[in-house]
């Protein structure tokens, strides 16, 4: 791993996002791309081979919106843009097409373990020699509708959280961690489990 | 030799009927199963949809299941998921993993609580507990993951099944994906403006948006040495996969199909194959002006003047979003097995835009070796397989 990001402050999305395109863009995405390009910064991989992102939920804010719109308009709703941005691949998407990446491309929304699953996917990839470098986050939103609601969506408890790892087969000048394996559980009747194991550089 | 990566097991529910065999069927009879809406409660009749053609209810029994609170999502998909299973003799084994893909999971249940919660006491909405809803209904499962990348999440599901496998984490993996109609899909859609009301028709000049669909599929993956060993029949080899970006548009695809093409060229490049070894390509196609003409140049692309056979069918399901890619990965499976190429009935008028699809009343026969099959998503996220027969 050559970087962890997590969260970046509101602050500091200048200096990484115009202003004018951030405007366009919900709470969740600009935040996760944020976080993800100052984890191609801080690790020098401005085109990573793959872009991978886990999300227990998805993009909350605009699927809401367009279930609320359902509710009060009936389906004389007309919301284009809320159906747009609401599908889950939209925060891996958007990554790609901010720094035109043409690589692999995929998302994981499997509850509380989504990120390990993308990173299982990276990791398999990266041992196999099918990458050398991959970008893998985590994105997730809790809307002011479910703080209202709090179990509206389910009883499944998930972080609101933006987190970006970058991994590579070459260690760079600064290596953070070596990782040596993730392993995911299912056994029915209990929540998913996983495991990432990683040994300190 | 290398051990392959075979396919020993297929189910497949779709608006042509619960189950291979009727699916096939339906093709060969070139009949579509596309029809005016009967079992969402939409006010939309004016958009024909590709539903599975059993009530609620009927699945329930059909799955010996209590009454109570159910997505279609999970019904269907335990349709498809038993199928497969029983095809490979799996349904007694323990220790498989699993991998599907979904965009709205039990979106179906959520929507008609909204705002009210729903208080079965397990989750239904999300992927993840959509997922294992329908894992749950057997015992087999002790590893389960969901991918989300909107109409390309079974196919991506697909290659993520062959990379556990070839990198030596798993022998078994069944994959494929699951996705019922909901009123979500349908309005979210509409606001798009991108549903036809006719029956759609795929790289026609006339084609004027998708119809959407519904449906389940899933592919059992097996490493070729243990599946010979255990006495499976193999169904056919997937022999490439492919993953590209776009990075173009959220919903529109790129005039020169970047994305497809990379995805394309990487399934064939993996496959060991050239362009002139595919058979047969069952297009993403789903019918909107921008897809069909962004498919058809990345075809012409990786083809050059030699496009073989081509065809969509989802003028026969309609657009089943996540579990296109599965579904249509067993198409080209039933296409290959019995030796036909799926003909698009409602086709009428060429377009220079676009590649010429097969067409007519009839499916054309003949062999097909290694036909190619594709699935895109929104966001760009477009993939591509080849599967082969196994010789």
């Amino acid at each position: 791993m050559t970087a962890i990001v997590k969260d970046v402050p509101a602050e500091e999305y200048n200096r990484y996002l115009p202003p004018m395109k951030a405007r366009r863009m919900g709470k969740l995405q600009k935040r996760a791309l944020v976080t993800a390009l100052k984890a191609m910064e801080i690790s020098g991989t401005d085109q990573p081979d793959a872009i991978l992102n886990g999300t227990a939920m998805g993009c909350m804010e605009h699927s809401v919106q367009l279930l609320k719109g359902l509710e009060q308009e009936g389906e004389a709703v007309n919301m284009p843009t809320a159906f747009m941005q609401s599908t889950h691949n939209t925060v891996a998407s958007l990554i790609a097409i901010h720094t035109c990446n043409h690589g692999y491309n995929n998302t994981y929304a499997h509850r509380t373990i989504s990120f390990e699953c993308a990173l299982q996917d990276a990791w398999l990839q990266l041992r196999t020699g099918r990458l050398r470098t991959a970008l893998v986050s985590a994105n997730d939103e809790i809307t002011e509708f479910q703080h209202q609601h709090p179990h509206f969506f389910g009883q499944m408890e998930y972080a609101d959280r933006s987190e970006a790892w970058m991994l590579s087969v070459e260690p760079g000048d600064h290596p953070l961690y070596e990782l040596e394996n993730v392993r995911i559980i299912h056994q029915k009747g209990a929540e998913d489990r996983a495991e990432i194991i990683k040994k300190p550089l | 030799m290398r051990d392959r990566v075979v396919i020993t097991g297929m189910g497949v529910v779709s608006a042509l009927g619960i189950g291979a065999e009727a699916n096939c069927a339906a093709l060969l009879r070139g009949e579509s199963g596309v029809r005016t809406v009967r079992y969402l409660p939409t006010e939309h009749r004016e958009f024909p949809v590709g539903e599975v053609p059993m009530s609620g209810e009927e699945l329930l029994e059909r799955l010996a299941l209590p009454a109570g609170v159910y997505s279609r999502t999970h019904l269907l998909g335990v349709l498809a998921l038993k199928e497969a299973l029983e095809q490979s003799k799996l349904l007694q084994q323990s220790g498989l993993a699993l991998i599907s893909g979904t965009t709205v999971g039990g979106m179906d249940v959520t929507e008609h609580y909204f705002p009210e919660p729903q208080t079965t006491g397990r989750d239904i909405h999300d992927c993840g507990a959509s997922t294992n809803e329908i894992v749950d209904y057997f015992d087999c499962f002790d590893y389960t993951m969901t991918s989300s990348t909107a109409c390309s999440s079974a196919m991506n599901a697909l290659i993520m099944g062959k990379l556990l496998i070839e990198s030596g984490e798993r022998d078994i993996v069944v994959a494929g994906g699951a996705e019922a109609l909901s009123l979500f899909h349908l309005n979210g859609f509409k606001s798009l403006m991108i549903l036809d009301t006719q029956r759609c028709r795929p790289f026609d000049k006339t084609r004027s948006g998708l119809n959407l669909g519904e449906g389940a599929a899933y592919l059992v993956l097996e490493r070729e040495s243990p599946a010979l060993k255990r006495g499976a029949e193999i169904l056919g080899v997937l022999s490439g996969v492919g993953n590209g970006c776009d990075a173009f548009h959220q919903t529109a695809s790129s005039e020169n199909g970047e994305g497809a093409y990379l995805a394309m060229t990487q399934a064939l490049a993996e496959a060991g194959l050239t362009s002139s070894d595919i058979s047969y390509v069952n297009a993403h196609g789903t019918g909107t002006p921008n897809n069909d003409a962004s498919e058809s140049a990345a075809l012409r692309r990786v083809f050059g003047g030699n496009v073989p056979p081509v065809s969509s069918t989802k003028s026969y399901t309609g657009h089943t979003t996540s579990a296109s890619g599965s579904i249509e990965a067993v198409f080209c499976l039933l296409a290959m097995r019995n030796g036909f190429l799926p003909t698009q009935t409602e086709f009428e008028t060429a377009d220079e835009q676009c590649i010429t699809p097969v067409s007519g009343s009839e499916c054309p026969r003949g062999e097909l070796r290694h036909v190619m099959c594709n699935a895109f998503g929104f966001g760009g996220n477009d993939s591509s397989i080849i599967l082969s027969r196994y010789e």
